[in-house]
């Protein structure tokens, strides 16, 4: 508490760049670049601690497929379903498989599996370490020899930058398996006939690259999610804050990413 | 519990990993990413937009893909394809390329064709002749030059209805003469009454060419003289006898016929004696008279043989053969009265 007053009385004898919003902003740019090269310098050096890793992996990933493998297999259904009028309009019902599994394995299966994960995962990995944070968790753990942020976040972005992938996967088939099931119920298309149609509009570049968006989507979310919460203020008012910003931050750079993305990996087409 | 995270977490990657290589070795299946190929190359003038990765097609079966697009010479296109070696022996030297489409408006593909077996089998690198065929845009000019065709048409019927509704020409006066309509349909009943006639006609000729078909049935019968007649061959040769019998015959009625002529004529001329009977009054007359002369002495000499018959001399001859001639007449009268009583 006495930290964060003296913090206070530094701010309002400070003289503004610009402004105190916009310089704010750029500071936060700033923090949030030294935060991810503490990330990197922590990740790739000794000693690794694997167990929380692995602790927040089963959190991340295992506790988070309920959610995701139904969110899935709605919008599959759905999709399909909303699809079919226009197609059908052309006679052209039978490229439904294609046109599913071209949206589903190229944007929808990584972009509503980090957004799902940017809300579940995002807010919560902002509000727990903004509550150890603002109750002096992570200062006790400096006291005791302990790297927090090693420990606490290298563990978590590592964690959810390599679940993200697999949750997509399952996310593709489930939500591949929902268009299945609405195509076969209308349609009576055959499983075989179904996923052979699906796959002949799908190449190896998009199956990588929706691997590669959920790899960047994963780390944005721990990335924002931790950058949110370690840096919480104020009190338990910050510790929601922190939550808030986690989720609104990760969505946000999400859909910047995704931008960004398709537009590089349409170049190497 | 707590202890069995990393299990849990373990047994989820590795599920997640198992759709990874699932996916991956399907969609190398549906791609034939992960089979045996050998490249074939095509120079193309227009590749209308064929993409690398573009599907191969032979006899309509997926046999490759694209495997990369190239500009050769000044603007021709080399396609170098990416063939499966199962499909090596089904493709012969002179088979043929060109672009096709999937669907009617789906992606470019490569479509290899034709050849045959007594060509040799491709080998790597083989370069396939090309077939240039109609592409997306030249279409579309022929629909350009049939619109533009469509449009003249129109003109000219626009045209020819004018000249019709202002009562020009033939089809115009018989749109807009009555009188002539009139005509028309007295025309028409005329043609509807040689059309019942024709069908009369025909009905006829049914009936005819029905007593055909019995008299041919007839003909096929193996009973029917005509038949066994074109069928036997003894007949058959006493019919080609009689016949050059029947030549000869006329042959000789010929002769006799010229002989004949040559005796009228000669009876027509005053040469011959019976011609001269024939022809010449005087000698007609000559012969009446000598005619006449015989009657008076064939009456004379009756007169005379009379006379002999009274002569004492040759009286009882007469006598004589006066009652035999009797006694022979009385025999005859009983042999017939007997035979009756009989």
């Amino acid at each position: 508490m006495e930290s964060t007053s003296k913090n206070s009385d530094i701010t309002a004898k400070k003289k503004y760049l610009i402004s105190k919003g916009i310089d704010g902003f750029f500071e936060d740019i700033y923090d949030l670049y030294q935060f991810i090269l503490r990330f990197f310098k922590e990740a790739f050096s000794a000693p690794v601690e694997w167990k929380e890793i692995v602790n927040q992996c089963y959190q991340v990933g295992y506790k988070t497929l309920l959610l995701v493998s139904v969110t899935g297999f709605i919008t599959g259904t759905v999709f399909t379903k909303q699809s079919r009028p226009s197609l059908s309009a052309f006679g052209a019902a039978s490229w439904l498989p294609s046109l599913v599994s071209i949206a589903i394995i190229k944007t929808m299966a990584p972009l509503i599996t980090a957004l799902i994960a940017a809300g579940k995962v995002g807010s919560n990995m902002g509000a727990e370490l903004g509550s150890m944070k603002v109750t002096e968790q992570i200062d006790a753990m400096e006291v005791s020899a302990t790297n927090p942020f090693k420990f606490l976040v290298v563990s978590r972005i590592l964690a959810i930058t390599f679940m993200m992938p697999v949750l997509v996967l399952y996310t593709g088939l489930v939500g591949m398996m929902g268009a299945y099931l609405n195509v076969h119920s209308n349609e009576l298309t055959s499983f075989t006939s179904f996923f052979i149609s699906a796959f002949k509009s799908i190449e190896f570049k998009d199956i990588f690259s929706s691997l590669f968006k959920a790899l960047c989507y994963g780390f944005t979310i721990g990335v924002a999610g931790c950058y949110q919460g370690y840096y919480a203020q104020n009190g338990t008012q910050g510790v929601g804050r922190a939550a808030n910003l986690a989720v609104v931050f990760s969505m946000f750079l999400i859909f910047v990413e995704e931008l960004l993305i398709v537009q590089v990996l349409n170049s190497f087409r | 519990m707590k202890d069995n995270r990393s299990v849990i977490v373990g047994i989820f990657i590795l599920f997640g990993l198992v759709i990874l290589i699932t996916t991956i070795f399907t969609l190398g299946g549906q791609k034939k990413a992960f089979v045996k190929s050998f490249a074939l190359r095509a120079i193309f003038n227009d590749v209308s937009g064929l993409a690398i990765g573009a599907n191969v097609l032979f006899s309509g079966v997926k046999i490759g893909t694209v495997k990369k697009i190239e500009f050769y010479g000044d603007s021709q296109v080399r396609v170098i394809m990416s063939i499966e070696n199962d499909a090596e022996s089904h493709i012969h030297k002179n088979a043929l390329a060109k672009i096709g489409s999937d669907g009617l408006i789906g992606n470019k593909i490569v479509v290899i064709y034709g050849g045959d077996k007594t060509q040799p089998q491709v080998v790597k690198n083989d370069l396939l002749k090309v077939e240039n065929g109609m592409s997306t845009d030249d279409m579309l000019v022929t629909l350009q030059q049939n619109n533009k065709n469509l449009v003249d048409i129109t003109s000219s019927f626009k045209s020819i209805s004018k000249k019709i509704d202002a009562g020009n020409g033939i089809l115009g006066k018989l749109v807009n003469d009555p009188a002539l309509g009139v005509k028309l349909t007295s025309t028409i009943d005329n043609l509807q009454a040689t059309v019942d006639n024709f069908k009369t006609a025909s009905l006829s000729g049914k009936v005819v060419m029905g007593d055909f078909e019995r008299l041919s049935g007839n003909f096929k019968n193996p009973t029917n003289s005509i038949n066994r007649i074109a069928n036997d061959s003894v007949a058959y040769n006493k019919i080609v006898g009689t016949v050059t019998q029947l030549q000869n015959a006329a042959s000789s009625l010929n002769k006799f016929t010229a002989n004949l002529k040559t005796v009228s004529d000669r009876l027509n001329r005053k040469d011959s004696p019976l011609g001269l009977m024939l022809n010449d009054s005087a000698t007609a007359n000559s012969l009446k008279g000598m005619i006449n002369n015989l009657q008076a002495s064939s009456s004379k000499l009756n007169d005379d043989l009379e006379a002999v018959q009274h002569n004492f001399l040759l009286k009882g001859f007469f006598k004589k053969r006066a009652k035999e001639q009797e006694k022979e007449k009385e025999k005859e009268q009983e042999k017939s009265k007997g035979n009756i009583v009989q």
